[in-house]
C-alpha cells in the first residue's frame, strides 16, 4: 500500500470517529434519576403514573451546604393508558430525560391491584432496557401508590430507599413482609404451581402533609410510611392480606425467616418466654399417596431464650425440653394457620404445585388443571417442627425466681 | 511519491560524498613527523590553539641538548602523575642529563623515567589526538617520529553517591556516576568472576564516546551479543550525549510508546540483569546504563523485590501491576461509567456524583482532559523549574487543582480526586520509563472512553494488548513469558516464588547450556532436634518431623 493511500485511509478513520461523536452519551446533569415509580388508576380509569425524582443537590452529604431547607426528592405526574404514554407524558413537565436505571421501587396502588391486576402493566418494565429486574414491587395498602411515592422521609432522604429498606428489615426480624422483585414477580405470575404474594405499604400518620418539608422537621414525623403486611394475588389480582401471625406462617413455610422471634405463654401469662431463632430450614417434600398429592413440611430451628419474665429454672433439662416442645407446637400451629388460609384464598403462594411438578412430572400434567381450584385447597399439608434451644442468654434463672424465693 | 524521497536520498548521498573528499584533501597527515616543530604546529592548528592543551618544553641530554615537549590537556589529567612521574622525573634523571642520542632519549624515557601504569608508543596522529583528549599525556621528542603516550587520564569527577532514581530501603546505596571506568569497576567489585567480560567502542564520529558492552560469557545467550555488536556497530552519528542516543539507535521497534530497553542507575540491578543473560551497555557521561533485552514485566520488577521475603514481594509487585492498570485506565473509567453506562454505579455513588456535576458546565470527558492537562503542566513545570520557586509552585498548583477549580465550578471534585488517584499512581510504577508510557496511553483511553464508553474502552485495551504482543526487545518478544506463554518464567511475574525455589534462570534469555542457578534442596529447614529437655534433665526427642 503506498503512502497516499494510508495518508486517506488514516483521515478516514480519524473523520467517522470523529463524526459520529458520542454515540450514547448521557451527561449526569442531563438526566433526571427516577428512584420510584408509583401506579394508580383515576375515577376515568387510565393510569395514573408518579414519578419520584432525586434531587442530587438537595440530599444532604452530597456538596457541603447542600441538603436541608429543599426536598431531597421532586414528583411528577402523568395520565395515560399504558405505561410508556406515562413516561411520554411526563417529559413535558421535566427539563430532563428521566433515567429509569435506579428506579429501585414500583408502588402499585391497592385498588388497580385488586380490579386490573398486574398482568397489564408489567411488561413495559421487564421490556425496558434500563428498568431493572431487581426492582422492588410493593403494594399501597389502604391509600394510593402515590401517597407512598410523594412522602418524605428523614433518615433515608430518597423515601424509595426507605422503603426498601423497612421491607428488609422487616422481613428479616419480623418475617411480616417479603421483600419481591420485579422478576420473582413476574415469574410466579407465569407459573400454574406458584402465585405471587407482595409486600404491602401505607402511610400512617397525619396524612395530608406528608409533601411538605415540614413533614420531616419534626423528631415524630407526622405521615411515616409503614410496613403493612403482605398481599395474596390469584390470577394476577390482590384477593387478601396476611397480617401478623398468617404472614409469619406463610413465611416460615416459604423458608424465608432469618431472624425471628416466637412468644410462648406460660403458665397464663401472655407471650412470657420470647425465643430468638438464630437458624433455621425448612424443607417441603412432595409425595403422591394413593394417588393423592401430599406435602409434608420438616421445620428445623435453632435459637436462644431472650426472655423470660416467669420464674424458669432454665438449668433444668427438663424445662428446656418443655419449652423446645412447646415452641414446637405454637410454629406448627401458626404455620398451619397459614396454610389454611392460603387454601381458602385458593391461592397456592408457597409454590406447593411447582414441587409437585418438579418432583412428579408426570402426574403434575394431570393435576396442574384443577390445582388452583380443587386439588390446592383440599391438599393434605404435613407439618413437623423441631425447636432447639442453643444458649438461654448471659442469665440462666430469670431474677424473677429469687425474687419469689424472698417473698416465701 | 516513493520515487521523490528516493532522488532526494541519492542527491544526499552524492552530497556527502563530496564532503568526504574535502575532507581528506585538508586533512593533516596521518604520521607524526620527525621534527618537533612541525609537530607542534600540527597540534597548534588542529586543536586552533585551545589554551587548554598545555604545551610544556623541557631540554634533555647534554651537547646537543634535546627538546623534549609535554602535551597534555588540562583537568583532564591527573596533576600529581604529571607533574611528580614526568616532569619531575624527567628532568632530575641522571641518565638524561648525559650526551645521548633522541632515540636513546626515547628508549630512556620510556622504560626508566616515567613511573606511570602505562606507556604506549604512538605514530598517526588519529591515536594520538584520541589520547590526548581522553586525558593521556603526549611525550614529544624532537627528531623522533615516534611519540610517548603516558596514561594520566585523571581530573574531576563526581564521587559514588545514592541514586536518585530506583530507590529502595534495602540495598546498595551506590549509584552509577558518570565516568565509565567507576561504573564497570563498580561492576567486577559485585560479580567475581573472570566470566565478565567487556568489550568497549567509540561511537560518535565528533564525540567518540567510550561505549561498553558487558555481558557474563557463559550465562549470556548465544547470538545476543552479536546482535547488540552489530546494532552498536551500525551506528553512524556525530554525538552520543546519554545513553538515550544509543537506546533510540538500537531499538527494535521505533513507533511504541513503550520502552523497549530499560535502564538503571543501580549496580545491583544490572548485575541482578547480567546473571539473567542480559547484557549491560555502558556510555561514558552518562550514570544510566542500558539493559537489553527488556521485558514488559521487568518493568515492573524492583531490585528489592529479591531482598524482600517472597511473599511481602509478591504482595507489592501485585500492586504495582494493579497500580499501573490504575494509572492508565483511572479517568478513562470514571468518564465511561459516568456519561455512558450510569446503572453500575450505585444509587447513593451516583446521587453524589451527579450532585457534584450539577453546575459543572463542561462533559465529562473535557472535564478529565482538562485536569489530566492541567496535572501534566504542573508535573512538567516543576521538574523543569529552578529549585528556589518549587514552592511557590506547588502551592499555586495545589490551589488551583484543589481549591479553586471546584469552588468556580469548573471541575468536580470528584474528578479531582480520580486525576490525584491517578496521579499517584502514576508515581508508585518503579520504573520512569514505564509511568511515562502510561502518561501517554491514558490520553487515548480517555478519548475512547469519552466515545464509546467501556465499549471504547474494550476496543482501546485490545489495541494495547495487541501492540505489546507485537513488540520485540533484541529479538525476545516484549510479553514473554506471558506470551508466548513459558510457565517456568511465571514465577516472576506477577508474583516471585521464594529465592530457594528460583533453581534456573529465565529460558528465554539465558543460555540452554547453563540453566542452572542453584543446588537441590535449598529450602531452608529447622534443626533435626530443637535441644529440649525433659523433666528430668534429659535430652528429648524433640524431632521436628
Amino acid at each position: 500500500m503506498n503512502r497516499k493511500r494510508l495518508v486517506l485511509l488514516l483521515m478516514m478513520l480519524i473523520a467517522a470517529t470523529f463524526t459520529t461523536g458520542c454515540w450514547d452519551k448521557t451527561e449526569l446533569n442531563e438526566m433526571a434519576i427516577v428512584s420510584a415509580v408509583g401506579l394508580d388508576r383515576n375515577k376515568e380509569g387510565k393510569l395514573v403514573g408518579t414519578f419520584q425524582i432525586i434531587n442530587p443537590g438537595n440530599v444532604a452529604g452530597a456538596l457541603q451546604g447542600g441538603g436541608g431547607s429543599n426536598p431531597p426528592i421532586s414528583i411528577y405526574r402523568a395520565t395515560g393508558d399504558n405505561v410508556l404514554e406515562l413516561d411520554g407524558n411526563a417529559s413535558m413537565k421535566i427539563s430532563r430525560d428521566m433515567y429509569f436505571a435506579h428506579a429501585n421501587l414500583v408502588v402499585i396502588g391497592e385498588e388497580l391491584a385488586k380490579e386490573e391486576g398486574l398482568n397489564d402493566i408489567f411488561d413495559a418494565f421487564e421490556r425496558s432496557p434500563e428498568f431493572r429486574a431487581t426492582t422492588r414491587i410493593v403494594i399501597a395498602r389502604g391509600v394510593k401508590a402515590r401517597d407512598i411515592v410523594e412522602t418524605l422521609t428523614a433518615i433515608d432522604k430518597v423515601s424509595a430507599e426507605k422503603v426498601i429498606r423497612t421491607i428488609e428489615t422487616t422481613e428479616k426480624t419480623q418475617g411480616k413482609s417479603i421483600s419481591i422483585n420485579l422478576q420473582e414477580v413476574i415469574k410466579n405470575l407465569l407459573s400454574t404451581g406458584k402465585e405471587p404474594i407482595i409486600s404491602g405499604f401505607t402511610v400512617r400518620g397525619n396524612t395530608g402533609k406528608e409533601d411538605k418539608m415540614e413533614n420531616t422537621m419534626s423528631s415524630d414525623i407526622e405521615a411515616n410510611p409503614n410496613a403493612a403486611g403482605i398481599g395474596v394475588f390469584k390470577d394476577g389480582k390482590l384477593i387478601d392480606w396476611l397480617d401478623g401471625d398468617k404472614a409469619i406462617g406463610s413465611m416460615w413455610v416459604l423458608d424465608r425467616i432469618e431472624n425471628v422471634h416466637l412468644y410462648l405463654d406460660w403458665e397464663g401469662k401472655k407471650n412470657a418466654v420470647t425465643y430468638s431463632v438464630i437458624r433455621q430450614k425448612t424443607n417441603i417434600g412432595a409425595k403422591i399417596v394413593n394417588g393423592k398429592p401430599k406435602i409434608s413440611i420438616k421445620v428445623r430451628a435453632e435459637g436462644d431464650i431472650r426472655e423470660a419474665n416467669v420464674p424458669l429454672n432454665l438449668t433444668d433439662m427438663h424445662v428446656l425440653i418443655d419449652i423446645e416442645r412447646k415452641l414446637a407446637k405454637e410454629l406448627k400451629k401458626e404455620m398451619e394457620d397459614a396454610i389454611v388460609r392460603a387454601q381458602k384464598n385458593k391461592s397456592d403462594i408457597f409454590g406447593f404445585g411447582e414441587l409437585m411438578h418438579e418432583s412428579h412430572p408426570k402426574e403434575w400434567k394431570k393435576l396442574e388443571k384443577n390445582w388452583d381450584d380443587d386439588t390446592f385447597p383440599k391438599l393434605e399439608v404435613d407439618v413437623q417442627v423441631e425447636t432447639f434451644i442453643r444458649r438461654t442468654g448471659l442469665r440462666n434463672k430469670p431474677f424473677l425466681s429469687n425474687l419469689q424465693k424472698k417473698d416465701q | 511519491m516513493a520515487s521523490f524521497f528516493k532522488q532526494k536520498r541519492q542527491v544526499k548521498q552524492r552530497e556527502k560524498k563530496k564532503e568526504d573528499e574535502s575532507q581528506s584533501k585538508s586533512k593533516t597527515p596521518d604520521y607524526i613527523e620527525s621534527s618537533l616543530s612541525a609537530n607542534l604546529e600540527i597540534v597548534k592548528k588542529k586543536t586552533g590553539k585551545s589554551p587548554d592543551i598545555i604545551i610544556r618544553t623541557l631540554k634533555i641530554g647534554l651537547n646537543p641538548e634535546i627538546k623534549t615537549t609535554i602535551l597534555y590537556v588540562q583537568g583532564l589529567i591527573d596533576n600529581p602523575s604529571v607533574t611528580d612521574f614526568i616532569i619531575e622525573s624527567i628532568m632530575k634523571n641522571p641518565h638524561l642529563s648525559k650526551n645521548i642520542l633522541p632515540l636513546e632519549a626515547m628508549e630512556i624515557i620510556s622504560e626508566d623515567v616515567v613511573s606511570l601504569g602505562g606507556v604506549e608508543r604512538v605514530t598517526d596522529w588519529e591515536k594520538l589526538f584520541l589520547t590526548l583528549l581522553s586525558g593521556d599525556t603526549i611525550i614529544f621528542i624532537d627528531e623522533v617520529n615516534v611519540a610517548l603516550v603516558a596514561s594520566t587520564r585523571g581530573g574531576e569527577k563526581r564521587s559514588i553517591q545514592e541514586p536518585s532514581t530506583h530507590l529502595t530501603v534495602r540495598g546498595s546505596r551506590e549509584g552509577f556516576t558518570e565516568s565509565n571506568g567507576t561504573n564497570i569497576a563498580m561492576l567486577r567489585r559485585i560479580i567475581n568472576t573472570p566470566d565478565l567480560w567487556i568489550e568497549s567502542m567509540k561511537i560518535g564520529t565528533v564525540t567518540k564516546t567510550d561505549v561498553s558492552i558487558m555481558y557474563i560469557n557463559g550465562i549470556v545467550k548465544e547470538g545476543i551479543v552479536e546482535e547488540v555488536k552489530k546494532r552498536l556497530n551500525r551506528i553512524n552519528i556525530d554525538s552520543i550525549l546519554e545513553s538515550g542516543y544509543i537506546e533510540q539507535l538500537i531499538e527494535d521497534q521505533v513507533m511504541t510508546p513503550f520502552p523497549t530497553l530499560n535502564h538503571t542507575e543501580r549496580p545491583d540491578m544490572v548485575a541482578g540483569n547480567l546473571l539473567e543473560g542480559r547484557v549491560a551497555i555502558f556510555v561514558n557521561g552518562t550514570p544510566f546504563v542500558l539493559i537489553a533485552p527488556a521485558l514488559f514485566v521487568q518493568f515492573f520488577q524492583s531490585v528489592e523485590d529479591y531482598y524482600n521475603r517472597f511473599d511481602i514481594a509478591s504482595a507489592t509487585r501485585f500492586l504495582r501491576i494493579i497500580v499501573f492498570i490504575i494509572s492508565i485506565v483511572g479517568p478513562a473509567v470514571y468518564v465511561a461509567a459516568t456519561t455512558f453506562h450510569q446503572e453500575m454505579i450505585p444509587t447513593k455513588l451516583l446521587v453524589i456524583v451527579a450532585a457534584q456535576r450539577e453546575t459543572v458546565p463542561l462533559p465529562a470527558v473535557v472535564e478529565a482532559l482538562l485536569m489530566e492537562m492541567t496535572f501534566e503542566i504542573l508535573r512538567e513545570a516543576s521538574l523543569r523549574m529552578p529549585k528556589a520557586v518549587g514552592s511557590t509552585m506547588s502551592i499555586v498548583g495545589a490551589l488551583v487543582i484543589g481549591q479553586a477549580a471546584v469552588q468556580a465550578g469548573i471541575v468536580s471534585p470528584a474528578m479531582v480526586i480520580i486525576v490525584s488517584i491517578t496521579a499517584i499512581a502514576s508515581f508508585a510504577t518503579p520504573s520512569y520509563a514505564i509511568a511515562i508510557s502510561a502518561r501517554i496511553v491514558r490520553f487515548g483511553f480517555i478519548i475512547c472512553a469519552g466515545m464509546l464508553g467501556f465499549y471504547g474502552m474494550i476496543l482501546a485495551f485490545i489495541i494495547l494488548i495487541v501492540h505489546l504482543c507485537s513488540l520485540r526487545s533484541l529479538g525476545v518478544p516484549y510479553m514473554t513469558p506471558l506470551a508466548p506463554l513459558n510457565p517456568k518464567g511465571l514465577g516472576d511475574t506477577f508474583f516471585r516464588r521464594p529465592i530457594w525455589a528460583f533453581k534456573e534462570r529465565p529460558q528465554y534469555l539465558t543460555n540452554e547450556n547453563n540453566l542452572i542457578r542453584e543446588g537441590n534442596n535449598q529450602r531452608p529447614l529447622p534443626p533435626e532436634s530443637r535441644g529440649m529437655k525433659t523433666s528430668d534433665g534429659k535430652k528429648g526427642e524433640g524431632n521436628e518431623s
